[in-house]
């Protein structure tokens, strides 16, 4: 099964509504036949820019990473899922390929 | 006197070419083993640099390698002729800012202040 990442930007809420927040999320990837590999957290920060969801502009984020296994017919259904999800400002799905080591990158190799 | 320095150098001309012509008559059978021209590999040749980014991986989250290539006053990205990247690198690092900017990871129109002391990788002066 292809690897995908989901870097999801929550709003910043209590450590309670977070962690109820990321339990759907999870739940619902695994409902749809994911396998949810690794849940990173990095911080809540200020946005970049604010940003405008659901009614409401959001200047600080919650920022999570969340690396999964997953059929490809189920990530638009996920995506509609999230977009519709309150508490998720911004989720992007991206594919994670393998680094394939080039013999040669322009220069020497270590 | 002119036309006698002129004569001079016909002569010597002359003397140079018959004696060349005589080398070459005389030196086209014998082959010496130990002062024929060894083909080595350049000595002097510089081991091949390489870009700043030669061996580092580029990710969309690492924002503080992907702000050290873009302006600080308007967050535009730096063309190659400035950057000094190959061109696998440089397409690398557009490709992963703009993928920053999509997700909300990077912004767009400026530098994030805590990365305005890196130091300068690109060649740029700004004039503050």
């Amino acid at each position: 099964m292809p690897r995908y990442e989901l870097a999801l930007i929550l709003k910043a809420m209590q450590r309670p509504e977070t962690a109820a927040t990321l339990r759907r999320t999870v739940e619902t990837l695994m409902e749809r036949g994911a396998v949810v590999r690794n849940l990173e957290n990095l911080g809540e920060r200020l946005l970049p820019y604010k940003m405008t969801k659901h009614d409401q502009r959001h200047t600080r984020g919650t920022y999570f990473l969340i690396d999964f296994y997953s059929a490809p017919n189920i990530l638009t259904g996920l995506l509609d899922h999230l977009h519709r999800d309150v508490d998720v400002v911004r989720p992007t799905v991206l594919r994670k390929d393998e680094q394939v080591r080039r013999s040669t990158c322009c220069g020497p190799q270590q | 006197m002119t036309c006698v320095r002129g004569l001079q150098r016909l002569k010597a001309a002359l003397y140079l070419r018959r004696n060349t012509c005589s080398r070459s008559l005389t030196s086209g059978g014998v082959h010496h083993k130990d002062d024929m021209i060894v083909k080595i590999e350049n000595p002097y040749k510089e081991p091949q640099k390489g870009c700043t980014l030669c061996n580092v991986t580029i990710d969309f989250k690492n924002i503080q390698l992907l702000s050290q290539f873009i302006s600080p006053h308007t967050g535009r990205i730096y063309g190659r002729y400035i950057t000094g990247l190959c061109g696998r690198k440089q397409k690398e690092i557009s490709k992963a800012i703009k993928k920053a900017h999509a997700m909300g990871f990077m912004s767009v129109t400026h530098k994030h202040p805590q990365f305005m002391k890196d130091p300068n990788i690109c060649g740029s002066k700004h004039l503050d």
